[in-house]
């Protein structure tokens, strides 16, 4: 009974603990710029109008990026020097004219370029999980995924659900050969983009799932109606989620099974022989009348539909 | 939403402004930048349009043979005129409303995915978006359902629309605290055929109507500072579920095979469900870098969805219950009932960077649900229409509560600024209290535990700019898992190199290896799936005239289990893609199964795009579909969908 509250206490003072530490670290360091680089000495740096000179393409796509708010604003501490708040002081660069003497993020090793980003973004809300990621695990940096001087339709990343799509399956090229299949979610046709299931910074989900209302899986967020609380739950939409018995990015089963056919599904788990041993796994036997050579019990949702969850019916017959 | 589309075609025009003389200010500032871009620019960045975009449009026909049902399952684009694509942005320069807003439109004119979405943004003032997407779902598959009965070969056949409505605004971003709000709302509508279900004895397919809905508004604040970051966010959730069915004539239901003497049948039916929810959440969530060496996370989510259900339906006919050997003609069933599922979560990990080449991630999480449930269903039996008979109640009243816990830690060691090295152990444990089946020897609960040890190794291995390989491997065994098939005693392997041979010409492989296997007398269970691809793209040039992009795909899966005597064995996938893209395209995709339920499916695609003005080309495009079951024959379709179509760019 007293197990929430004393959860919730942990987490509190856990949280309380990192805003604590993290005080007392920004009073350690506080009128710092944030920045990986030593503090900028006028001297080493160039300033932005200087980096213009040579290369005002990219300054000008840069004045309609959202990383203008660097340019012009004080509180990064970069006001009038944006460029090298990422590519490190500039005036060696801007004399010599050689790439010898400019840092380049996009050649550094992933975890170094991530630094540079991450010395504004870290503290975000969408980092929260990025070190859960199998991303930052497998030493994707953020340049893989976002451009950081473009401006247009995709900004700094992609946006439209094709291009997100495009940029996601150029790693993940088999995950894209799924979706090839006959029954799967609506990526190919542009309806979805990898995004609105997967969280590519991270969450406290496996597979950087997406999260609704707080902590609900993402899948909840277009299948309300399989959200519940039920009055009859079916176990294990809550243990193992909907990837149980579903194979989420494309199947050649119908309703994107993970058999061929329902009755496999249900009757890997309902085999179990009565038992009462703790090691038993959960799934009980379904009872004699249910003769599996008649395709009438074949397909088990014929009559267990609600086999999401039911409102009424212990057996998710209605 | 075809005022939407409408307003989303408006929007441009009432946007659209006079050129208006740049400002004397302005002039004197441009002049010497523009001086140096003479002298020091070598690309000058071309003056920007205010609008810019494009739209297609065109017409669609559609030729089809095979099942049409099956089509529309799997593929389901229709004929007619089509609006294929609306993409454009406006960039005000008085920057009044907005600075910059995008735009764009996909699948309208009857498509079955409709999609829409807005963005507008005043830097450092607003940030707004909006998303429309209206996804039709349509299922008729014979062979999910009972091709045999009479009336059962549309049985789970469903004919509806999911709409997703998603409405964002940040204000003031950029700043140390940055208030927002959003509503999403997720919404289901449509026909369909379900079944209802008279005591194991027969079911009955009846027409349905199905509608749900799902509002979520949420709003909180996020304080950001240098070195810390909090995100505070409450919201609340609406749902209802308001299905009905209904049915008049003669329906025998699946069952044509007289019980005891008598053909069961339905007369009529009346089914109503009204389902109601909300939910409150909460939401806290941190990160910190107090030191250059250390990273600290965590958040604490709380949600407690709550249920309460109003349900009704009455039938006649003639229906037998067998546990008391009576036939019946009628019967009226109410249920009524609550349900209250409080939802914990939080989790807390750090980042530690003792030495320039080592970290240690570290992170722990829970997941706790606790479901408090009381249903009530009362049935009244009618033994003739005037006659009542037995009435039977259920009543419970039980909790269930599911823990989750995961504790993991990460080694991270760069052994070169080419090589890292990742090495990590993660136990997994939590327990499980459950209602169990009816059939249960065990009690009205059923409990299960899980305790997972799992060990981790990568490596990240960067040649040159060039080249990278990373692997990852996880091997793990288990002393408790909750269900016959789930993770046991496994190991997952997962390579991927990529190689960029030159400018052009990029190569990429993948392998996977899951096989996961639980040796209990019980059980037996054997599961291995093998994932293999290899793509390639070639874009000479930029693919400014030509691209490719080939990728073939190899998976096989194989599972079996011991249950009541039955064994089951494998499937095999063969997927590929290939695409070629100047100003004509050619490409597609292929896949083949065998197996356990062998089928092919076939997308070959070519599309042709002539210039017929520098802003205007005439698009046209052919695809095939072809769907083929070896065993459900009736279930395969052909189709040809031509569309050709006119793109207008600004």
């Amino acid at each position: 009974m007293f197990r929430p509250v004393r959860n919730a206490l942990a987490m509190f003072l856990a949280m309380a603990a990192l805003v604590t530490t993290a005080i007392w670290g920004a009073q350690d360091k506080a009128g710092a710029p944030a920045s990986p680089p030593a503090a900028p000495t006028p001297v080493e740096y160039a300033g932005s109008q200087a980096c213009q000179l040579c290369h005002e393409d990219l300054f000008n796509a840069f004045k309609k990026n959202p990383h203008q708010l660097v340019e012009t604003g004080n509180r990064y501490g970069w006001a009038t020097r944006a460029c090298e708040a990422c590519h490190g002081p500039g005036a060696k660069h801007a004399d010599s004219a050689s790439a010898a003497d400019i840092r380049q993020p996009g050649k550094l090793k992933p975890a170094d370029a991530d630094k540079i980003c991450l010395t504004c973004h870290l503290n975000e809300p969408t980092h929260v999980g990025r070190i859960n990621s199998s991303h930052a695990r497998n030493q994707v940096s953020c340049t893989a995924c976002h451009s950081i001087h473009k401006n247009g339709p995709n900004g700094l990343v992609a946006r439209r659900q094709a291009d997100i799509n495009k940029l996601c399956a150029g790693c993940h090229a088999d995950v894209w050969a799924s979706f090839q299949r006959p029954y799967k979610h609506r990526l190919p046709e542009g309806a979805m983009s990898c995004v609105d299931c997967h969280n590519p910074h991270g969450s406290f989900l496996p597979r950087s799932i997406q999260t609704v209302s707080a902590n609900e899986p993402g899948c909840f967020k277009c299948h309300g109606d399989k959200r519940g609380p039920f009055t009859y739950e079916h176990p294990p939409v809550r243990l193992e989620g909907c990837t149980a018995c579903h194979q989420p990015h494309g199947s050649a089963n119908l309703r994107m099974l993970t058999r061929p056919e329902v009755r496999f599904v249900c009757l890997e788990c309902h085999s179990n022989m009565p038992s009462t041993t703790p090691a038993a796994t959960l799934g009980t036997v379904p009872p004699a009348i249910h003769d599996l050579r008649s395709p009438r019990f074949q397909n088990c949702n014929l009559c267990h539909q609600k086999i999401h969850g039911s409102y009424v019916s212990r057996d998710f017959l209605k | 939403m075809r005022y939407l589309l409408a307003l989303i075609l408006i929007v441009p025009a009432l946007a659209q402004q006079p050129e208006q003389p740049a400002k004397p200010a302005d002039q004197a500032a441009a002049a010497p930048a523009q001086t140096e871009q003479k002298t020091e620019s070598p690309a000058p960045a071309p003056a920007e349009d205010w609008l810019t975009g494009s739209v297609d449009f065109g017409y669609r026909w559609v030729t089809d043979a095979g099942n049409f049902q099956s089509y529309r399952s799997v593929v389901n684009l229709g004929q007619g005129p089509k609006l294929t694509g609306l993409d454009f942005t406006i960039l005000d320069p008085d920057k009044r409303f907005f600075d910059r807003l995008d735009a764009r439109a996909y699948g309208w004119g009857g498509d079955p995915y409709s999609t829409a979405h807005v963005d507008a943004r005043k830097l450092g003032v607003y940030d707004f978006s909006f998303d429309y997407r209206n996804i039709a779902y349509f299922n008729d598959l014979p062979s999910y359902s009972n091709p045999l009965a009479p009336a059962g070969f549309d049985e789970q056949a469903f004919d509806t629309h999911r709409r997703n409505t998603s409405l964002g605004l940040d204000l003031f971003q950029g700043k140390l605290i940055v208030p927002y709000l959003a509503f999403d709302r997720n919404s289901g509508y449509g026909h369909g055929i379900d079944t209802w279900v008279q005591d194991s004895n027969d079911e009955f397919a009846v027409p349905t109507l199905l509608r749900d809905s799902t509002n979520n508004y949420r709003g909180g604040i996020r304080i950001e500072c240098q070195c810390l970051h909090v995100t505070l966010e409450v919201g609340g959730t609406t749902f209802k579920d308001d299905d009905q069915a209904s049915f008049s004539g003669t329906n025998y239901g699946d069952n044509t095979t007289p019980l005891l003497g008598q053909t069961l049948v339905l007369t009529s039916l009346q089914q109503a469900y009204g389902i109601r929810g909300t939910s409150i959440y909460t939401k806290a969530l941190a990160t910190s870098s107090p030191f250059s060496w250390l990273n600290l996370y965590g958040q604490f989510l709380f949600s407690e969805p709550r249920t309460t259900v109003h349900y009704t339906d009455s039938a006649t006919g003639n229906f037998a219950l067998l546990s008391e050997l009576l036939f019946y003609s009628g019967e009226q069933n109410i249920g009524t009932g609550a349900a209250n599922q409080p939802h914990t979560s939080g989790n807390f990990g750090f980042e530690l960077r003792p030495f320039r080449r080592l970290r240690i991630i570290e992170s722990w999480m829970t997941d706790r649900y606790h479901d408090a449930a009381s249903p009530l269903a009362a049935e009244q039996i009618l033994l003739t229409p005037k006659t009542l008979g037995p009435d039977l109640i259920t009543a419970a009243n039980y909790t269930q509560a599911v823990n989750y816990n995961q504790q993991q830690t990460d080694v991270l060691f760069d052994v070169t600024s080419k090589l890292t090295l990742r090495y990590g152990y993660r136990y997994v444990w939590g327990d499980a209290t459950v209602l169990a089946s009816q059939f249960s020897q065990s009690g009205p609960l059923a409990s299960g535990q899980l305790s997972r040890n799992v060990g981790l190794a990568g490596l990240t291995f960067r040649a040159s700019q060039k080249l990278s390989v990373n692997l990852d491997y996880e091997g793990a065994s288990s002393d408790r898992i909750y269900f016959r098939t789930s993770l046991n005693d496994y190991y997952k392997l997962r390579a991927r190199a990529r190689y960029q041979v030159a400018a052009s010409l990029i190569l990429q492989a993948n392998f996977q290896v899951l096989n996961n296997q639980n040796p209990n007398a019980a059980i037996q269970y054997n599961f291995g799936s093998r994932d293999n691809s290899l793509a390639v793209y070639w874009t000479p040039a930029g693919g400014k005239h030509i691209s490719v992009m080939a990728e073939y795909d190899r998976t096989s899966l194989s599972s079996s289990i011991d249950y009541l005597g039955l064994f089951y064995s494998p499937a095999v996938s063969l997927p590929g893609y290939a695409g070629l893209t100047p100003k004509f395209t050619a490409g597609g995709s292929l896949f083949i199964s065998s197996g356990t339920r062998p089928s092919s499916y076939y997308q070959p695609l070519m599309r042709l795009s002539l210039p017929l003005h520098k802003r205007v080309s005439w698009n046209t495009e052919w695809k095939y579909y072809g769907y083929g079951e070896q065993f459900y024959l009736y279930e395969g379709f052909r189709a040809h969908v031509f569309m050709t179509g006119l793109r207008v760019t600004r």
